[in-house]
């Protein structure tokens, strides 16, 4: 029902669309046309209309700016924003000493480059709306903010741009940009050969085709997501009620030194995660003590995590990821039944219903409603789990795989591809491939909970 | 320690809804004035506006002489208590009454070690900014936790207090800083009813103790009743009637404020009114049922819904009606149950003996008494206590201060007689003859005319007078700048009338006439002018105008907007050079004559002392204009 | 016996059966969690080292050799230069990694801008990017920017990237009433002020989550500062641990315990703030 109100919405959202450009073309129409010469002059040189105005600091403040910019496009922003599109020209050749152009790096640069074009922009267009905004207080004989007065506001009113001007900057960086990166990655022929120095290019969609056509991936994409969407939903499930059954375990009345039995799931989920799995491979390998005591008992070594392995790899990986993540579950659980009006328990016994209907009745659809988000961001880390069959059984590839074994979800398969075998560009592509398919459904998922709905009527 | 005022405040949101709409009130010093009305009516929106926790969309708010539109809230020298209480839940009871003071400072002269004035050259002394110290910040939040009762508290944290104690520290962390205005957001809501009581006294004699202006937001009728001085009463943004409890209670202005104050609610039957003689007669809509009161009882009541066809609401109290009244409104009730509150017992019933459309009433009888469910008993009602609504605008239609006198007339050989006395009617008045019914506003009755009156009875609304005037035993309202007694001379105004006989009517002369324009800037030996753009043509707008437009646009909209300009006749001349108008016709009321001309396609009514024809240029008064905002209709000035 | 009693005696059994099953169910979760772990202690104390001299989860022959050459064969594996070297990182990232979440969270949770929508959705949607494709290009930034083989270079990407997860501390800072926030500004408080005073006092339950879990990132992380640090000496112990072979299985136990002790004795210190944590983040009401 819901989905299908969301559906309709769209078109009207989509008809918005054109009225919101709009409002913004008025916006910019409006500074062009009534703007004064000290706007003018701030279009031209960045700060002159403040300056003019009368607004040291700031007008300095917007003309360094536009300086350092200008430094920095001549010294190296023109290069890499040029070398964003070529990729590179002068290929490298040890052999005759040439120091060729790393196309890579030319990529990475020319993205950091626009990054910076986008920033000038902005604070370009930021410098011509504050000069408008200063004529408009002038026009309509208001007082414009003074310097003081703006820079007090940095502390009070605009708190939230001094707060997140680093978080944003970090995060365009060393998040932004990689992703960025590698969906454009997603867009050459990057991988293979074709590895710095050469020189790589820019080839389309070439590389989705190639995922469709190429007889060696479709099949073990398909496979390979096949058994994914399985892992992501038995792993996800099998945590979360664990987890939320254990949280009931420990909640009962019954159970007494509640602390002490905490602590043994809590002291699996401080190891670090690394270890427990290099832990559990060594316990599960050929030498290890499953095998001792299976050899003593006079059988035969089992390769439970061995390349033939199938299954029982399966489930000894979904086995170690309940232990480690059980016990986080567990602790969200606890805080949140601990939430739970207790007057509904007593009402529901009054009325006679048992346990098992209470549980039903009133705990599941609270917990349920309280940690949607959390659901949805385990379903995708479960999805793109990469450490657990890394760690359990990493760099295998089995027959009817392309680069891949049984266990592997896309994600390993990815990292075979692309940090151990070059497949670059191929690598990207997929993952842009699955990352539509997780933002999917987790954007619907999200969209719709009732945690999400809620926030737009907090306050 | 200040009075308010409120003018035309608006709060539109970004998506066009309008919270509060054109809100305008003077608040005096010392008043305590409630805020009341149902959830989303605006009045904690209203608050946040005083206290600039919400942005005023348009409008002017001053506290004192001071306009604080855009001000800080810590500016404005307010303080707020909140329904949640919202203590600072990590610090002292002390720390949270003494923040407000640590983050102010006081003005003081510079001083040395010892606390002696240091003097400047000139032997003055020097001013300087200073917080607070710990002497003062102590002695004053004592004072303030003394006159709470919570001395022995001060170093508790709120979550080892009560809720009406943590209730206590919000009103002591308001009055530390002693606030010219005083703001409670519905503060008693979280207490329990025994509590609220106690409080509510307490709170009231706080405002007496302190003399500050309380300003006090409740969705409980029975809080505003009890604690305000004036009350406004609210309703999906507008303002519903703002007066004292008792007159409220007595006079409710429309069925909103009747249903909304009192307990228990007010009974309501459509119904329809026929005069007949000196008696009206009400019959029930829905039940077979009618009632008989004298004609005096609904004197103010506008004529034509007293012909039988027109719905109206009766309103009575449960206290209106009794079960062994003596009286001629007599009503068969055939009686639910009963509520026995000890005092009084509170009797339902329903109007229809035999079942059918639902006629609740609920009278109020006093003592313990036992009723038979589904006995058929008579009520009787007072008619001097009943009220009457208007069922599709729910507005009273006895309003304490009538609109029109009605009046029966005729009208022959252009001659008007009503009330006895004959008048020649002015020539823009053209009527058929015979006999027909005359509206005259009660503003229009002006003293100082030639008909002979003599006041009868002078009432005094809200700062109104209205007298009533006999003339040849005839009756005329009229309202009156000051206290009138015995013989007085008064005439009508013609151009307000409405005279409806021999089959025409004559409609009155439109007291406001609009024109769309803008305002312009223009620069004239380098100082700036601002004008009014009406049809192409400019008028210099007066400062208190713009300034106003200014103050309730952004950015440069108040250039780029539209207005609607509004003057009444007397706001616009005819002059040399104006806007181009067509003259459709004269209108010569007598003493005046106006001039009905098509200006922007837009119909005006100028007054005028010649007679005009043709082209005119018409000039208005721009001091006299008033302002809206056409696209939010948003009245400025 | 009547009727009445059989259904007491009947309840009474039901209850003693409840309590047992549940003791039962306790104490093989219990085992199963506590099992490896104790596994692995064992293995630490192992004389020889080697995996394949144990007797099934036992070693055949106790000692401390593991420990001592853990801190004095420092030649090959320098144990306490990495631990050294992964706590420095783990102390910093956390210091600036909590700051900058808490700063972002409480921007969400309070202001209301033009873009606030847009980023909280971004933020999502970037969260579901399989990250590594992207170190590729954090590589390639780093080297660029000369950080390669530098903590610093490790702090920055750490710290960066944690505002990321700023919804768990949003959630949490939503259920701070935001009259007290109102009542401060009347009071006189700058929203700098508020933040300080008011809100950062209030979320300690919070900050005390966010520090753990952006402690533990830097400290349990093995994939950038394989790829980032080239040099032995300034491994971090994941890295430094993962380099050990199957032979030096009781020394990487013993690696394994030391790393490990000081975030479980954190957690269990602090297992009240994670439980009030995780909790107001997650519950929107």
């Amino acid at each position: 029902m819901k989905i299908v109100e969301k559906f309709k919405a769209l078109p009207d959202k989509i008809r918005a669309i054109p009225k919101k450009l709009s409002d913004k073309l008025a916006g910019a129409k409006e500074i062009l046309t009534q703007g004064n010469g000290k706007v003018t002059a701030s279009m031209l040189v960045m700060g002159l209309g403040q300056l003019i105005y009368k607004q040291w600091v700031k007008g300095a403040m917007f003309a360094f700016i536009q300086i350092a910019f200008i430094v920095y496009f001549v010294l190296t922003g023109a290069t890499d924003l040029f070398g964003f599109f070529t990729l590179g020209t002068r290929e490298g050749n040890a052999w005759y000493g040439v120091e060729g152009d790393n196309s890579v790096v030319r990529l990475i640069m020319g993205i950091l480059a626009i990054m910076i074009i986008v920033l000038y922009a902005a604070i370009y267009v930021s410098n011509v709306k504050d000069v408008y905004r200063t004529q408009c207080a002038m026009d309509t004989l208001k007082k414009p903010a003074d310097f003081k007065q703006e820079a007090a506001a940095l502390l009070d009113k605009s708190f939230h741009k001094t707060a997140l001007a680093l978080p944003v900057i970090g995060v365009c960086v060393f998040s932004i940009l990689p992703i960025v990166f590698m969906i454009l990655i997603a867009f050459t022929n990057y991988g293979g050969d074709i590895v710095p120095p050469a020189l790589v290019d820019w080839v389309g969609f070439a590389n989705f085709g190639k995922i469709l056509s190429l007889g060696q991936f479709a099949p073990t994409f398909f496979k390979i997501f096949g058994w994914n969407m399985l892992w992501a939903v038995l792993a996800t499930a099998l945590n979360y009620f664990a987890g939320l059954g254990l949280a009931l375990l420990l909640n009962k009345k019954c159970v007494k030194g509640k602390a002490i039995w905490r602590a043994f799931p809590i002291l699996a989920y401080a190891i670090p995660g690394f270890i427990t799995l290099l832990g559990f491979k060594f316990m599960f390998s050929y030498g290890g003590p499953i095998n001792y005591y299976i050899q003593q008992g006079g059988g035969e070594a089992v390769g439970f995590l061995g390349l033939d392995a199938k299954w029982s790899a399966r489930f000894i990986g979904l086995a170690v990821n309940a232990w480690i993540s059980i016990p986080s579950t567990m602790l969200l659980a606890t805080g949140i039944l601990s939430n739970v009006n207790t007057d509904l328990y007593e009402a529901a016994r009054v009325d006679g219903a048992s346990s098992w209907k209470q549980f039903i009745k009133i705990t599941l659809p609270y917990v349920l409603f309280a940690t949607t988000p959390v659901l949805i961001s385990q379903f995708i880390g479960n999805f793109n789990n990469f450490g657990i069959f890394y760690f359990l059984r990493g760099g295998l590839y089995a027959d009817g795989y392309f680069l891949a074994s049984d266990t592997d979800l896309l994600i390993n398969w990815l990292y075979n591809m692309s940090i151990d075998n070059n497949y670059y560009s191929i690598g990207a592509a997929i993952s842009l491939v699955i990352f539509v398919i997780t933002s999917i459904i987790s954007l619907t998922v999200y969209v719709l909970s009732p945690s999400y709905k809620q926030e737009e009527t907090f306050r | 320690m200040a009075n308010l005022s409120l003018k035309h405040i608006y709060k539109v949101y970004p998506n066009g809804a309008k919270a509060v709409n054109d809100f305008n009130m003077q608040i005096d010093d010392k008043e305590f004035i409630v805020f009341v009305g149902p959830s989303g009516c605006g009045k904690s929106t209203t608050l946040r506006m005083i206290a600039g926790l919400e942005e005023i969309t348009a409008g002017e708010l001053k506290i004192g002489d001071t306009v604080v539109n855009g001000m800080e809230p810590k500016d404005r020298d307010i303080a707020m208590v909140f329904q949640n209480y919202a203590l600072y839940p990590h610090m002292t009871i002390f720390e949270n009454i003494a923040f407000g003071l640590r983050m102010r400072k006081i003005p003081d002269v510079k001083r040395d070690k010892e606390g002696r004035p240091v003097l400047d050259k000139d032997g003055k002394e020097i001013p300087v900014m200073r917080k607070y110290n710990k002497q003062e910040l102590s002695a004053k939040v004592n004072e303030a936790a003394e006159i709470l009762g919570i001395t022995e508290y001060l170093k508790r944290k709120p979550k080892e207090m009560s809720g009406g104690q943590r209730q206590r520290v919000a009103l002591g962390r308001a009055i530390v800083r002693h606030p010219k205005v005083m703001l409670l957001d519905e503060p008693l809501s979280n207490l329990d009813a025994k509590l609220r009581t106690q409080m509510r006294s307490e709170i009231v004699k706080l405002h007496k103790k302190l003399e500050t202006t309380f300003i006090y937001v409740t969705h409980d009728q029975i809080e505003a009743m009890t604690m305000g001085t004036r009350i406004v009463v609210m309703k999906d943004g507008f303002v519903k009637q703002i007066d004292t409890p008792k007159n409220l209670y007595k006079y409710p202005a429309n069925k909103f404020v009747a249903g909304f104050i009192g307990t228990p609610q007010m009974n309501f039957f459509a119904c329809t009114l026929k005069k007949s003689g000196d008696k009206v007669k009400i019959k029930f809509t829905d039940a077979d049922a009618e009632i008989t009161v004298p004609y005096a009882a609904l004197m103010k009541t506008t004529p034509h819904y007293l012909d039988g066809s027109k719905n109206v609401i009766l309103g009575f109290r449960a206290e209106a009606v009794s079960l062994d009244g003596a009286g001629d409104a007599k009503i068969k009730v055939k009686i639910s149950h009963s509520e026995e509150l000890g005092t009084e017992t509170l009797v339902y019933g329903d109007l229809n003996t035999e079942g059918g459309a639902d006629t609740r009433i609920i009278i109020k009888a006093g003592g313990f008494r036992q009723f038979e469910p589904d006995a058929v008993c008579t009520a009787t009602l007072d008619t001097e206590q009943i009220h009457l609504f208007d069922a599709e605008t729910e507005e009273s239609i006895m309003p304490r201060i009538p609109e029109f006198n009605y009046l029966d007339c005729s009208v022959k050989g252009g001659k008007l007689t009503f009330l006895g006395i004959t008048e020649t009617l002015p020539p823009a008045i053209s009527c058929g003859e015979g006999k027909g019914e005359l509206l005259i506003p009660v503003s229009a009755v002006k003293f100082g005319g030639d008909i002979k009156a003599k006041v009868t009875d002078s009432e005094t609304v809200n700062g109104k007078i209205l007298l009533t005037l006999e003339i040849n035993s005839g009756r005329l309202y009229a309202l009156s700048d000051e206290e009138r007694k015995g013989d007085v001379s008064v005439g009508i105004d013609y151009k307000a009338i409405t005279l409806r006989a021999g089959g025409s009517e004559t409609l009155p002369m439109p007291r406001i006439n609009c024109l769309d324009g803008t305002l312009i800037a223009e620069k004239k030996d380098g100082a700036t002018v601002y004008s009014l753009l009406i049809g192409g043509e400019k008028f210099a707008a007066p400062e208190e105008v713009y300034t106003k437009i200014f103050a309730a646009t952004t950015g440069r909209k108040a250039f780029n907007t539209a207005f609607r300009y509004e003057w009444d006749a007397y706001g616009l001349s005819v002059g040399e050079s104006g806007i181009s108008a067509e003259v459709e016709e004269m209108l010569d009321y007598g003493e005046e004559k106006f001039a009905r001309v098509n200006a922007c396609g837009q119909t005006l009514y100028v007054k005028t002392d010649a007679d005009l024809s043709g082209t005119v240029r018409i000039v208005p008064d721009a001091a006299k204009v008033s302002v809206v905002e056409s696209e939010r209709r948003i009245r400025i000035v | 016996m009547n009727k009445a009693n059989v259904k007491v005696v009947k309840a009474k059994t039901k209850r003693v059966l409840n309590v047992l099953i549940t003791y039962c169910i306790l104490i093989l979760v219990a085992f199963i969690f506590f099992f490896p772990c104790l596994w692995l202690i064992l293995a630490s104390f192992s004389k020889s080292g080697s995996i394949y001299s144990f007797d099934g989860f036992f070693p055949a022959q106790y000692g401390f050799d593991a420990f001592k050459s853990l801190f004095t064969d420092t030649v090959m594996y320098n144990y306490p230069r990495w631990f050294a070297n992964t706590l420095f990182i783990a102390v910093m990232s956390c210091i600036l990694g909590t700051l900058l979440t808490i700063l972002t969270a409480y921007c969400m949770s309070r202001f209301r801008f033009k873009s606030r929508k847009a980023m909280m959705k971004a933020t999502l949607l970037l969260g579901m990017f399989p990250s590594f494709m992207g170190t590729i290009a954090v590589y390639l930034i780093m080297t660029q920017f000369n950080l390669i083989n530098q903590h610093w270079g490790l702090i920055l990407i750490y710290s960066a990237q944690a505002p990321m997860g700023y919804m768990v501390q949003k959630g949490f800072f939503d259920t701070i009433p935001y009259s007290i926030d109102e009542a401060a500004r009347i009071d006189g408080a700058s929203n700098f002020t508020v933040f300080v005073k008011f809100i950062l006092p209030l979320s300690k339950p919070m900050l005390v989550y966010t520090a753990l879990t952006s402690f533990t990132w830097p400290w349990s992380d093995f994939i950038l500062p394989k790829m980032l640090l080239i040099d032995k000496d300034l491994y971090t112990v994941a890295v430094g641990l993962m380099s050990l072979g199957e032979t030096e299985f009781a020394r990487f136990a013993a690696g394994s315990i030391f790393i490990a002790i000081p975030i479980i004795v954190l957690y269990f210190c602090l297992v009240k703030y994670m439980i009030n944590g995780m909790a107001a983040g997650a519950v929107k009401e």
